[in-house]
């Protein structure tokens, strides 16, 4: 799915000539020191059960510079839920892993963090058990303005009436997981319930951008996750999606506030999110009808 | 409230008092069309005069004896006469145009000599005529962008209609079509403004020194009158241009066998065609995007001293992609007035209006299908007392009263769709003004404008209020600097009509002219204004789908207080004019968000606002050539205008979207001969603030930036040369021909400078985790053509 802002763009180039030029070699930007971001969280999956729980530790970056991030590798890491904790142990590339926890609904979980001196601590919930599949399948989409001629995955699926859901989408092609930095994110691949509670949706695409060919295996998720990481990820793919147009939704660019707490230096934020989430997945290997 | 009313007209009746004058009233028409001039200069004596009011009616005090009248209006022959003075007496006055042939000012807004003497100062003034003689995007001749070309309006960027004065936001501007409010004066996304400049008679703009029967908005109002209508003969005009075509009709009504009928009217549509050449590609079949509009204006005369005026505007903006989205937009307005000269020195005008704002947002995904209506709707009631007193006081009183029904959402279902129907609870307001403002002049140097204005707004029922159990909505965590959200305690029912909140405030204006010598005066002013509504838009210039908000429990109004000093002069016997103002202006509560707020499809708007202060302030110099082959101006304005908002750019004032510390513009008019005119514009500002990031990071497997201070960097110096010429019609012939050229040496400058992860490579959508810089820029080199032809 191309988004609205392109397509406007598309519009406008015709009326006037419209013109975008790259111009990051004209740029020079200020610095900050970097900051600790965590990339990953806590994942409950009854369907194909996560033996193995991971949790990455990165630094930030300059922002034109284009290498790898710097990955954190001393860190100490423990994650609790007020009653039992689980120590994650750093095994390479900033990756900390425990295969005892095992994430239940109900529950609420606190990661600490200890780095360079300094403690982070965040928390999230896992309230909502997420629904089931009513039927997963695929199919074939003509290209249109906003999309590539392809095979794409789809759902029906039923939202639990009276209960509050967030719901967020991943996508797998051939068991890598895929996205696009599409301005159209906060809007397809998060949604909450709040205008079909307790209604039955048809053909929900997890995400509109990516189609599949001959062949592929294609796996879909679907994430039940809290309000305050939903409310974050809206901000997230808001900003990433961001085409600095100021014809349509453009707000001010400013951080992104996570979850983690600097319990000892608070102006010394960490980023990202450590979340809890309930999958649902099913996989589909594409083939000619 | 009468009390009150009464009061206030005791207190600047001071300084009448009976003398051995009679009253000369009437008023001052077109001789062609018999169209009303506003505005117009009446010297008595060569030594004191006046101009006439919005309705062209206007009212002078002589003694018994001969005296001499000037009557002179830009672009009209001036009229010079004895008249004896008898008793009291009803004079009309018809002017003649000036011939084509003869040079043209363009400058509309005052005469020179009216420059220096006006007790105004911070108001510009444009004529239809001086609009459509600027050279325009696509030969569509605008208002707005006009308005831009003179010192202390600006705009974000060309994508946006709405503008900003003295370092102003968009929505503190009160802009007026016919006395009727216009909430959103964008078409195409801001590229066009509503206002049909076939349409327009006159637009003048208050920057400051804003007379006490305005109020409502902090910065500035806009008053656009559109024009009556011929009395004396049918007519019309028919234009089209690269992106509109347009028709205007005009004509007497009832006019019988008599030389100029008691009433006329005027009847104008615009349609853009731009969904033509979409059509061309294949890709946007069915999809739709088109703009039009539709103005009237009619009045009549009952008997000679009552007029009854009905002016009405419609406009539409549709856009729609098939399955994917689809948007309607528009204003709606009319208004009824009635006019009626009680006697020689009183003047009553009352006016009822009804005014609309609406936006359908549909969904048009298949499985998801919705439609999303908002809308904001007033009716409005103003009658207003003009007194003329003597020659040296004038009194204006009224009171204006206007009922607000909000509709920020209703959702509902689309084409079958599963979605719950669901509306937002409606919000009503009631907002009250009562002012009186009086002219006066004490000496033959020194004159006054002053008045008070009293506002008041209740928030209304029917409406749910959630209560938060710290009494607000957010709490700032200092430690952390972010703002946390209450929980509700309690849902509070208020019933229909009943007050929930009520804010009064109290608005003093003043304005001083002194004369230093006939060709140099000094002015000084000082308003406060308050403003009750809210335009709910986190983004850098206002969009379709922005809501308008009324104060209420946790939403505190906004007010301003604005100081401008002026010096402004003529030369060379007012072949030159200079013009120069200093102004202060101090804001309190205006409007921000917090990081991230979520607007669209959010019902509490209360926990995604927060307030604070700000300040601007500035230099205007403007250099105006009034006669002569070539005429024109060359405008500077120096200036700041910053924001300071709790949890914002760690808590320090930062640059709000509309500062521009320097902006320069040259306007010129040449006319080569009786069939060619010449038009050229020249804009140069310093860049405007935008964020950069400070660093990146990884999440969910893309590439996010992070930043530190809000508007911390300046986008590129932005420069543009347009020109225009006019090919006017031969004697005898009607057709006339506009070319233009915007933006001349195609400078690509930027609307914006945006930082994304790139996300596409080997023409495959996917994250790529590399980061890009990109500028954007709406248009190079614009040439174009129209036609106009009048019959």
């Amino acid at each position: 799915m191309k988004n609205i802002i392109t397509i406007l763009l598309t519009l406008l180039i015709i009326i006037v000539s419209s013109c975008e030029t790259d111009v990051t070699n004209d740029i020079s930007l200020v610095e900050t020191p970097p900051r600790l971001v965590i990339d990953g969280g806590l994942e409950r999956n009854i369907k194909t059960p996560v033996t193995t729980q991971q949790i990455r530790l990165l630094t930030t970056a300059p922002f034109l510079s284009n290498k790898d991030f710097p990955f954190v590798s001393d860190a100490q890491v423990t994650i609790s839920d007020g009653t039992n904790s689980w120590v994650f142990e750093h095994t390479n590339n900033g990756f900390y892993e425990n295969s005892d926890i095992l994430p239940e609904i109900g529950n609420t979980y606190t990661i600490t963090i200890l780095w360079k001196g300094e403690t982070y601590q965040g928390t999230d919930m896992l309230l909502a058990e997420v629904p089931r599949f009513d039927k997963f399948y695929y199919e074939f989409e003509e290209e249109t303005v906003f999309a590539d001629e392809g095979y794409y995955v789809k759902f029906d699926t039923t939202d639990p009436i009276n209960v509050q859901n967030f719901y967020h989408y991943r996508l797998f092609k051939n068991n890598e997981f895929v996205t696009v930095p599409d301005p159209g994110n906060s809007q397809v691949l998060i949604v909450s319930d709040e205008f079909f509670d307790g209604k039955q949706r048809i053909g929900v695409k997890p995400n509109e951008d990516i189609f599949f060919e001959i062949g592929d295996i294609a796996t879909a998720q679907q994430l039940s996750i809290s309000e305050p990481y939903f409310d974050y990820l809206k901000e997230l793919f808001t900003q990433t999606g961001n085409l600095g147009n100021p014809i349509v939704g453009n707000p001010p660019p400013a951080s992104i506030r996570g979850n983690l707490i600097n319990l000892d230096n608070s102006s010394n934020r960490a980023l990202g999110y450590f979340y809890v989430i309930d999958v649902e997945e099913d996989t589909v290997t594409i083939t000619e009808n | 409230m009468k009390k009150q009313l009464v009061y206030l007209f005791c207190l600047f009746c001071l300084g009448s008092y009976a003398q051995e004058k009679f009253s000369i009233s009437g008023y001052v028409k077109d001789n062609l069309s018999g169209e009303k001039l506003l505005g117009v200069n009446i010297i008595i004596d060569n030594t004191y005069g006046t101009t006439t009011n919005d309705y062209g009616f206007y009212s002078i005090h002589l003694k018994k004896g001969i005296h001499q009248i000037e009557i002179s209006y830009l672009g009209y022959k001036t009229i010079s006469k004895e008249i004896s003075i008898t008793g009291n007496q009803k004079i009309d006055f018809d002017l003649t145009e000036e011939l084509a042939e003869l040079d043209e000012i363009v400058i509309s807004s005052n005469t020179t000599r009216k420059n220096i003497e006006s007790i105004e100062m911070s108001v510009i003034s444009l004529k239809g005529e001086t609009i459509k003689k600027l050279p325009a995007i696509l030969g569509e001749p605008d208002v707005l962008k006009s308005l831009q070309l003179l010192p202390g309006v600006s705009s974000v960027n060309e994508a946006s209609s709405g503008f900003n004065v003295r370092g102003g936001s968009v929505d503190q501007n009160l802009i007026l079509l016919d006395e009727a409010t216009i909430y959103n004066a964008s078409h195409l996304f801001g590229f066009f403004s509503v206002f049909n400049s076939n349409a327009i008679k006159n637009a003048k703009l208050y920057k400051g020194g804003i007379p006490s029967i305005y109020g409502g908005r902090l910065s500035s109002v806009l008053d656009i009158k559109q024009r009556e209508g011929n009395t004396k003969d049918f007519g019309g005009e028919i234009g089209v241009g690269l992106i509109s075509a347009k028709a205007l009709i005009e004509g007497p009504i009832l006019k019988g066998n008599k030389e100029e009928a008691s009433g006329s009217y005027m009847l104008a549509g615009r349609r853009s065609y731009i969904d033509l050449f979409t059509f061309l590609t294949d890709d946007f079949k069915n999809s739709s995007l088109f703009f039009y509009d539709l103005n009237l204006k009619s009045n009549y005369n009952i008997g000679t001293n009552n007029r009854l005026f009905l002016s009405g505007y419609f406009g539409r903006d549709k856009f729609e992609l098939d399955k994917f989205l689809g948007t309607i937009w528009g204003n709606t307005s009319a208004s009824l007035r009635w006019t009626s000269i009680l006697n020689e020195k009183l003047f009553l005008q009352t006016s009822a209006i009804y005014s609309n704002y609406d936006y359908n947002l549909d969904n048009l995904r298949t499985g998801s299908e919705f439609r999303w209506k908002s809308s904001i709707t007033n009716y409005n009631f103003k009658p207003r007392l003009s007194w003329f007193i003597n020659n040296n006081n004038t009194l204006k009183t009224g009171i204006d009263v206007t009922y607000y029904n909000f509709k920020p959402g209703k959702i509902s279902p689309f084409k079958g769709s599963t979605i719950n129907e669901e509306e937002f609870s409606q919000k009503f307001g009631l907002e009250n003004g009562i002012y009186a403002d009086l002219k006066q002049k004490l000496s033959d140097d020194l004159s006054l404008q002053y008045g008070v204005r009293w506002s008041n707004f209740s928030r209304l029922g029917k409406e749910d209020i959630r209560e938060y159990n710290t009494g607000n909505p957010l709490t700032y965590n200092a430690e952390q600097d972010i703002y946390e959200e209450n929980e509700v305690t309690q849902v509070t029912n208020y019933g229909s009509g009943k007050r929930i909140k009520t804010f009064n405030g109290l608005e003093p204006r003043i304005s001083i002219r002194y004369l230093l010598n006939e060709s140099n005066s000094l002015k000084l002013s000082y308003n406060k204004m308050y403003q009750y509504l809210h335009l709910i838009s986190n983004t850098t210039s206002p969009t379709p789908l922005d809501i308008w908000s009324p104060s209420g429990p946790y939403l505190s109004p906004q007010s301003a207080d604005q100081l401008a000093l002026g010096y402004f002069k003529s030369f060379k016997k007012g072949k030159y004019d200079l013009s120069l103002e200093a102004y202060y202006k101090k804001l309190k509560d205006v409007t921000d968000f917090i990081d991230g707020a979520d607007l669209l499809f959010t019902e509490e708007i209360e926990t995604q606002v927060v307030q604070g202060k700000g300040r601007a302030y500035g230099l205007e110099v403007q250099l105006n050539k009034n006669e002569g082959k070539l005429t024109g101006w060359l405008s500077y304005t120096l200036a700041r205008s910053e924001n300071k908002v709790l949890g914002v750019n760690n808590n320090k004032y930062y640059p709000n979207n509309s500062d521009q510390l320097h902006e320069l513009n040259l306007v010129g008019f040449y006319k080569l001969n009786s069939r060619w005119d010449f038009g050229v514009n020249f804009i140069f500002g310093s860049g405007r603030p935008v964020t950069y990031p400070t660093g990146r990071y990884t999440q969910n497997g893309l590439v996010v930036a992070d930043y530190n201070n809000r508007n911390g960097n300046r986008l590129p110096t932005y420069h543009r040369l347009d020109i225009s010429a006019t090919l006017n019609p031969k004697k005898g012939k009607k057709g006339k021909w506009i070319f233009s050229i915007v933006n001349l040496y195609n400078r690509q400058n930027a609307a914006s400078i945006y930082f994304n992860e790139i996300g596409e490579t080997n023409n495959v959508e996917i994250a790529t985790g590399m980061t890009q810089a990109t500028k954007l820029s709406f248009f190079g080199i614009v040439p174009s053509i129209s036609y106009e032809f009048k019959f």
